[in-house]
């Protein structure tokens, strides 16, 4: 099928990279806000129950699923769908997986951008916030820089002024993707995660002991402590038990992180072969996100920022989102650690561009592989085109920065609405269609571990029943006003009217794959399964 | 922190920390005499 050549050079080649899509900036900043507001210590059962019965297992649907479509010689979100649904029905739900990773690139790069940023300014001597200065004083120096490196003025803002930085980071950042990804599979993705996740990991290790050994820095407020710090993530609360708001939290914040559903999975096992193991390694890029998000994320962010900004303080910041919380709040905690300020500043956001980059690299993986497949184009030339896609999204990005309204509106229309109408497509198709005991001797070909009987279960009912309810329950009580306020402003509407250009295009490019592949003589209908 | 916030925090971390390391060491006990085949790249 492809007419290029590549191959993953090491068995943890593609764990490290589907681990390298998973760990992301919602690792280290959404999910100890999550916890924190949900609970606490008592957040961590209905995180763990989604973790085993909605992350975990899907993730393992979408691995099978992926080494299958392989060993017919598809590689495409869209073509492995048609493969295991049988169909063009499925061929074209299966758009998504491809829809999905390059609409999110669009904007997830610009945030990545803002990373790489705060690591050069804090590298080359900080973001201008002055030590000895009130909290207020700093906050509000912190607060500017974020807007000056956002844009959130007003559109078109980053193109004036200082902002220009912001632009020339992307231009870095966006041309490091590429090379990256230009390089291929082995030469290019897996030989940098394999240098960034163990970077990354040694990076957290050491500012997580540094926050650890914080102890009390300021003897005047005996209560801002390291323990009572943990005290603030950890001490559980079963009173949030009785919500249905925390497990449906917990489940999101699983369903995110893990990234299933998203297309890249399903991609990257396609290049596996036939007895290569699927479900140690499904687990084990799961069991390495966990590791990120609760062994570093949930031990390194509120306890920092407890520490030097007390109970209020810390509430607010966790208040104030993700975003603020990473960039607004945390170069205030750096800058109450003296020496260490710049260093540890330095640190943070060079792990948190680490998370980020190892994530957007997959991102154009499942598109270049789509067009490749689809159209027959070279590998370079796929790359260009997808290319070209993701600088003209990204200079809508970069240009509608007012109130973030272009890039959140994709982010919840592309990057979490339709990952779970995809995820729910997946489960389904991959337990009653492609059907639960195919799919269940497909996992354990070539598996290295034995999955328990229990999973079949929850892959057939549990899981898809889940997503049902929560998209059911979610459309209808969201759908109409969420598109409304898409609609609200110029910014909005311009991302709603991009995702549609770009799917409109995707459903073109499987149409003339399907009719290339079909006259070629490929069984992109599964007509003759491949077990 | 309260104890039982000791013993949340203590399970999470064994639970992430144990199930990562049992985990890689499965994967690097057992033996690779393949690649993958061709696919992704220039």
């Amino acid at each position: 099928m492809s007419q290029s050549k590549d191959e993953w050079g090491s068995k943890l080649g593609v764990i490290l990279a589907v681990a390298g899509s998973a760990v992301g900036l919602g690792n280290f900043l959404r999910f100890p806000g999550q916890a924190a507001a949900n609970g606490g210590g008592a957040f961590l059962i209905p995180y763990f129950c989604a973790l085993f019965l909605l992350g975990i297992p899907i993730g393992w649907a979408e691995w099978t699923m992926g080494r299958y479509g392989g060993k017919k010689g598809l590689h495409g979100a869209p073509m492995i769908m048609g493969a295991i649904g049988k169909g063009s029905l499925a061929r074209y739900l299966g758009v998504l997986g491809v829809l999905i990773p390059l609409g999110v690139s669009t904007y997830y790069v610009f945030i990545e951008t803002w990373t790489f940023a705060y690591f050069l300014k804090y590298l080359s001597g900080g973001i201008g916030i002055v030590q000895g200065t009130s909290i207020a004083e700093q906050t509000a120096a912190a607060g500017s820089f974020y807007s000056m490196i956002t844009g959130s003025d007003g559109d078109g803002s980053l193109f004036t002024g200082d902002s220009r930085f912001t632009v020339i980071s992307w231009v870095v950042v966006f041309a490091i993707n590429l090379f990256f990804v230009f390089r291929g599979l082995s030469k290019g993705i897996e030989k940098f995660v394999s240098f960034a996740m163990p970077v990354m990991a040694v990076c957290a290790v050491i500012v997580l002991v540094r926050v650890l050994t914080l102890g009390t820095p300021d003897p005047n407020l005996p209560e801002q402590s390291v323990i009572n710090g943990l005290g603030y993530m950890w001490n559980p609360d079963f009173s949030k038990l009785g919500n249905f708001q925390t497990w449906l939290a917990a489940a999101g914040q699983i369903f995110f992180s893990l990234s299933v559903g998203f297309g890249v999975i399903i991609n990257y096992a396609s290049y596996m072969r036939r007895k290569d193991d699927v479900a140690l390694s499904g687990l084990t890029a799961a069991a390495t996100n966990e590791l990120f998000e609760v062994g570093f994320g949930g031990m390194i962010t509120l306890t920092a920022a407890f520490v030097f900004l007390g109970l209020s303080g810390t509430a607010g910041a966790v208040a104030t989102g993700s975003f603020g919380l990473g960039f607004n709040t945390l170069p205030v905690v750096f800058a109450q650690m003296g020496a260490f300020e710049n260093i540890i500043g330095a640190l943070w956001f060079f792990m948190l561009w680490l998370a980020a980059i190892t994530s957007s690299l997959s991102m154009y993986a499942p598109a270049v592989a789509h067009l490749k497949e689809a159209t027959n184009m070279s590998h370079g030339r796929s790359t260009a085109v997808i290319a070209l896609i993701g600088t003209l999204g990204a200079v809508l990005t970069l240009w509608f920065t007012a109130g973030g309204a272009f890039w959140s509106t994709v982010d919840f229309w592309v990057g979490t609405y339709l990952i779970f109408v995809l995820a729910m497509v997946q489960i389904i198709y991959f337990g009653w269609v492609f059907g639960i005991d195919r799919g269940w001797r497909e996992l354990h070909q070539g598996a290295s571990i034995q999955v328990p009987t229990i999973f079949k279960v929850v892959m057939k009912y549990i899981a898809p029943a889940y997503l049902i309810i929560v998209f059911v329950g979610f459309t209808i009580q969201n759908f109409r006003a969420s598109l409304e306020a898409s609609w609200a402003n110029t910014g909005s509407r311009v991302a709603m009217l991009t995702i549609a250009a770009i799917l409109l295009y995707l459903v073109v490019v499987t149409w003339i794959g399907e009719r290339r592949l079909r006259a070629a003589g490929v069984d992109i209908d599964d007509a003759t399964p491949a077990d | 922190m309260t104890t039982l916030g000791w013993v949340f925090m203590t399970c999470s971390l064994v639970l992430v920390w144990g199930g990562a390391f049992w985990c890689y060491k499965r994967v690097l006990q057992t033996p690779t005499d393949e690649k993958v085949p061709a696919g992704y790249g220039p």
